[in-house]
């Protein structure tokens, strides 16, 4: 029997408060995983499930995985839980860092920092983009889309809404016509 | 008020469409932000961004920071309503969701669904990079500080806040 199967909220939120405020860089998915199976609060199948959910609905992974797990264990009330755990140390920590940003950014020091940290950010950015194009590099179709999106947006300066609806759109209509022709095969 | 209900409007919106982990909505929010509302300066939503990746949780944290400067006369109320229309909206949905998901699960929508929108996220990425781009210093050490990053990033285990960091310290030494 798992110690713990139906945890208290409390228990909820300082679980995901914890991960949340330790979750440098990655790492959430598989530190929430150990963490909920090592309580028994929702076994591997069910885990992976909502992770597939998390990832295809809109909103950071990390705060749709750990409301998902909490109203598997609490219903709504353990997902409201789940998101002011993840919701709140992020939040505290950036105001913090605002706060000190406001008061020391014209410091020629910070400032300094401040620049190499936002060259840094535009790398890590930049070699994100360079992964995921990878991603998809095997479909003509995928890779027509990656560019056609991003030029509609840096060039013709297209919203977003529009974006998903049309290039979104038409990735999932070319998804569903190559599932139906690979299952009638 | 009047901006108060400006930066619920905004950030409730990106929150909907914050498909892919909310990686796609950073050229929406510069617009609206920086061109459409003027809260911030394009150096400063690169600087708000770098800070979202340093902070732990997830980088669209940095929300609270634009609300944060939208609002100065009461920063922290700011903050707050720009992180609640940030957070809560795609939770609500997620929450609603879980009522459907017996319907959805068997069928193979949600393959198709994360599959076929993942080519427009990584367009709006690639977007992001110049967006990011437009408020990054501008000299040849900073690009070889990126580019350093982007190395390293590849082809080493580093982790992101700790890239910057480092970037940091090169900023310090060579961006003043």
């Amino acid at each position: 029997m798992p110690a713990e199967a139906r945890p208290s909220l409390g228990s909820i939120a300082l679980t995901f408060a914890t991960i949340a405020a330790t979750s440098f860089g990655g790492g959430q998915k598989a530190s929430i995983r150990r963490q909920v199976l090592a309580r028994g609060w929702i076994d591997s199948d069910s885990f992976f499930e909502g992770l597939e959910i998390a990832q295809v609905l809109p909103g950071p992974n990390l705060l749709n995985l750990a409301i998902y797990c909490g109203q598997r264990v609490r219903g709504v009330p353990g997902a409201v839980a789940a998101f002011a755990g993840v919701s709140i140390p992020p939040f505290a920590i950036v105001l913090a860092a605002g706060v000190l940003y406001f008061k020391f950014a014209s410091n020629p020091f910070v400032h300094g920092a401040l620049r190499g940290c936002a060259a840094g950010a535009l790398g890590l950015t930049f070699g994100n983009a360079l992964e995921l194009t990878w991603d998809e590099r095997k479909s003509w179709l995928s890779v027509a889309l990656v560019a056609a999106t991003a030029l509609a947006v840096s060039l013709l300066r297209m919203p977003l809404l529009p974006v998903l609806a049309i290039f979104g759109g038409a990735g999932i209509l070319g998804e569903w016509l190559r599932v139906r022709k690979r299952s009638e095969a | 008020m009047e901006t108060l209900i400006h930066l619920l409007s905004v950030f409730s919106q990106l929150s909907i469409l914050g498909f892919g982990g909310g990686k796609g909505i950073i050229p929406q929010m510069h617009t609206d932000a920086v061109t459409t509302y003027g809260w911030v300066s394009s150096q400063q939503f690169t600087q708000f961004y770098t800070i979202g990746k340093l902070v732990p949780g997830p980088t669209t944290i940095f929300a609270a920071l634009v609300g944060y400067a939208a609002l100065p006369q009461r920063p922290l109320l700011g903050a707050a309503v720009a992180t609640a229309a940030m957070f809560v909206p795609s939770s609500l949905i997620m929450i609603g969701f879980d009522s459907l998901e017996a319907r959805f699960s068997a069928s193979p929508w949600r393959a198709i669904i994360s599959r076929g929108l993942a080519p427009a996220i990584v367009g709006l990425v690639w977007s992001s990079v110049l967006t990011i781009a437009r408020g990054a210093p501008s000299s040849l050490a900073a690009y070889l500080t990126s580019a350093a990053v982007v190395f390293l990033m590849l082809r080493t285990k580093i982790n992101a806040p700790l890239l910057i960091v480092l970037s940091g310290v090169v900023g310090i030494a060579a961006l003043r």
